[in-house]
């Protein structure tokens, strides 16, 4: 088994108009064992913003750190939040910078660009990038959650349609997936703020 | 082929080990303390290669004493957990420690709590935690007895159930167990349920 | 004849002439016997390599076959409860939901399933034929040690082959309830609980902490109902539905299907709340 399902993941960014959504399951398992069930990999990095890691479990924590560190740090140099675009270059080079012995993370970024446009994107575990404007996703059923996505996304849906949606694919993904599930968290955001729901998952 | 479980009650985490000291298919001795105090309020249980076990608790616990004397103040046990995790993450990409761990601390701030930590480096918090082979008989039991708030005496004897099973079901004996509870009061070693 | 091939069979000792044991099968023109071999100076070692099931030793292998589970049986004063999961996975994929793991040989006979699907399945099945065969030669039922090692017998001529199953014989005969264990290496043990699959072991945490023998048919149901969820919760590669037999002195009973999810919301967790969502982490943005 690849060392990227050993703890099990499954996260959906998608888009919607002037609005994103993240969605991810809070499963961590050691292969076949169920630890717990309520492990974050889903993580705020500004007001507009939210990177999602799906991989190896002590990776994504290690990540997050390094993450909110430089990103902080960038704050207080700078006086201003970073950019999902920027966000999703410094990130991508992180991944790069251990080309020979990788973060075993395949990261999604969403977040709201400054005209409130959504901003969506994907990368593999060294940092090769994919930009969309529709969804993307990560994690140890992909398959699934394309094949939901495809089918249940709409162009310019409304946050509580949105909210819905990805919701639903996630749900219905993970229930063909053994490595991940067990409860889901929804981040939805809007230029007005970001509502956040746990959602009841089955937890077998 | 090791145990090490804990489990969080009322006011109180309790950390377990079995005692056995054991390399391929030899049992050197029945009376190894796998369950390290590291500071006043502070336990931590480890399985994995000896070697690397006692190497990284003592570690941990002489960086802990350092940083207590230079700074005058306790990590609370949800840093501890932090910097345990970190040094793990660090050592994770340069021949890893081989050790698995159940951090158990009581502070005014958290309260008692528990972190389950693995090799790999990734922790968790948990209200119970099992590493090693016996985890798959445990975990159903911890699953099906354990309740937010046990008392004292209630958690002893759901670790005894738990003992029970890996003596009736487990391929590899398991006679003795080293039984450390931490609280308000600090850390106290307990005789194991019977 | 086939009398004569059935005590050999229960000879301990004896393993059995390769004509004997299909002897019934024959009769049917299904002469399991004639399975093409890989042509190759090892067949048995081919097959195992490239045609194996288990989790963790078949990732190299380019097909892989459904398998995955959690079975129990255990006998009480009441006659031998039988409690199933219905999860199939095909490496981390779910296959399906809504596998039937017990497979009923006759009304005084269930057989389980672990390990391969498809194993299982078809020596069942064909535990099946060779038990009607027994009836219909010995105008009497098959005692359920006879057919177990009917079952054994088979699983013994293919050892190596790298079949896969690990199944629970259970049914009612002249001498009360029978539970016994047959897997794929040809061991066959009598005993009053076991479980089988990759969430046994979380089974028998459940099991053995709260099975005796004086267990009314109400509480042995639901011992074999939370072992299941519990099971089901733990292991990745369980769940789904959870089926469960009674076997009394009248032949065996289905008691019903019930999904672990309702099972794990009642027993396992039954205050369990999902958990607020975390809070985010606290932005650096200075306000």
């Amino acid at each position: 088994m690849s060392i990227l399902q050993h703890n099990g993941a499954a996260i959906i960014c998608m888009a919607g108009k002037n609005c994103v959504a993240i969605a991810a399951d809070t499963r961590f398992g050691l292969q076949q064992q169920t630890v717990a069930c309520d492990f974050e990999k889903v993580f705020k990095m500004s007001d507009r913003m939210f990177v999602g890691l799906a991989g190896l479990a002590t990776d994504v924590q290690t990540l997050r750190n390094t993450l909110k560190f430089k990103l902080a740090l960038y704050e207080l140099r700078e006086e201003r939040v970073m950019k999902p675009e920027a966000f999703s270059a410094l990130l991508s080079h992180m991944l790069y910078e251990k080309r020979f012995g990788p973060y075993f993370v395949e990261p999604v970024v969403c977040g709201l660009k400054d005209d409130g446009s959504p901003f969506l994107c994907g990368m593999d575990l060294i940092g090769a990038p994919v930009y969309t404007d529709d969804y993307v996703v990560s994690g140890t059923c992909t398959p699934n959650l394309n094949g939901m996505c495809e089918s249940m996304w709409r162009p310019d849906m409304a946050p509580d349609e949105l909210f819905e949606t990805i919701s639903q694919c996630l749900l219905a993904s993970v229930d063909r997936d053994a490595l991940s599930g067990w409860g889901a968290v929804v981040h939805v955001i809007t230029p007005q703020g970001i509502t956040s729901k746990s959602l009841k998952g089955r937890m077998d | 082929m090791e145990c090490t479980l804990a489990l969080v009650g009322d006011g109180y985490t309790l950390v377990a080990a079995d005692r056995n000291a054991a390399r391929s298919i030899i049992c050197f001795k029945k009376d190894e303390d796998k369950v390290t105090v590291l500071d006043s309020h502070k336990i931590m249980g480890s399985s994995g290669a000896q070697a690397d076990t006692v190497c990284f608790t003592e570690y941990v616990q002489k960086n802990m004493a350092l940083y207590e004397i230079s700074n005058g103040l306790k990590l609370s046990t949800p840093a501890a957990a932090s910097f345990v995790r970190n040094e793990l993450a660090v050592a994770l990409r340069k021949g890893p420690y081989q050790t698995n761990l159940l951090l158990g601390g009581y502070d005014e701030e958290h309260g008692a709590t528990l972190y389950y930590l693995d090799y790999l480096a990734s922790s968790n918090k948990v209200n119970y935690g099992c590493h090693g082979y016996v985890s798959s008989f445990v975990l159903s039991i911890f699953d099906r007895e354990w309740t937010p708030g046990m008392t004292e005496a209630q958690g002893l004897e759901l670790l005894k159930k738990c003992i029970d099973e890996i003596q009736v079901r487990f391929l590899v004996h398991m006679p003795e167990f080293t039984v450390k509870i931490v609280d308000k009061d600090g850390v106290r070693v307990l005789p194991q349920p019977k | 004849m086939a009398a004569l091939a059935i005590d050999r069979m229960l000879d301990a000792g004896a393993r059995p002439k390769e004509d004997d044991a299909t002897n019934a099968k024959d009769i049917l023109g299904l002469n399991v016997q004639r399975f093409a071999l890989a042509p190759t100076p090892d067949p048995a070692q081919f097959s195992k390599d490239n045609f194996g099931v288990g989790y963790g030793t078949d990732n190299h292998q380019k097909v892989q076959f459904a398998k995955g589970t959690t079975t129990l049986a255990f006998k009480f004063d009441g006659g031998v409860i039988i409690s199933v999961d219905s999860r199939s996975t095909m490496g981390p994929y779910i296959a399906s939901q809504t596998v039937k793991k017990v497979i009923e040989i006759n009304p005084f006979l269930l057989g389980t399933m672990a390990g391969g699907a498809a194993d299982c399945a078809f020596w069942e099945r064909n535990l099946g034929t060779q038990c009607r065969m027994f009836e219909l030669r010995n105008k009497r039922r098959v005692s359920v040690a006879a057919a177990s090692k009917m079952l054994a017998n088979t699983m013994y001529q293919y050892r190596g082959r790298g079949l896969s199953m690990g199944t629970m014989v259970c049914g009612w005969d002249e001498s009360g309830p029978q539970l016994y264990y047959v897997d794929d290496d040809g061991t066959r043990l009598k005993g009053d609980a076991f479980c089988v699959g990759s969430g046994s072991t979380y089974a028998y945490g459940v099991i053995d902490s709260h099975l005796r023998a004086d267990l009314t048919v109400e509480e042995a149901i639901d011992l074999g109902r939370r072992a299941i969820a519990g099971a089901a919760h733990r292991d990745a590669y369980s769940g789904g539905w959870n089926n469960l037999y009674h076997m009394k002195e009248t032949g065996w009973e289905f008691i019903g299907a019930v999904d672990t999810n309702d099972l794990y919301y009642e027993h396992v967790h039954p205050s369990h709340i999902p958990a607020p969502p975390p809070k985010p982490t606290p932005s650096n943005v200075p306000r």
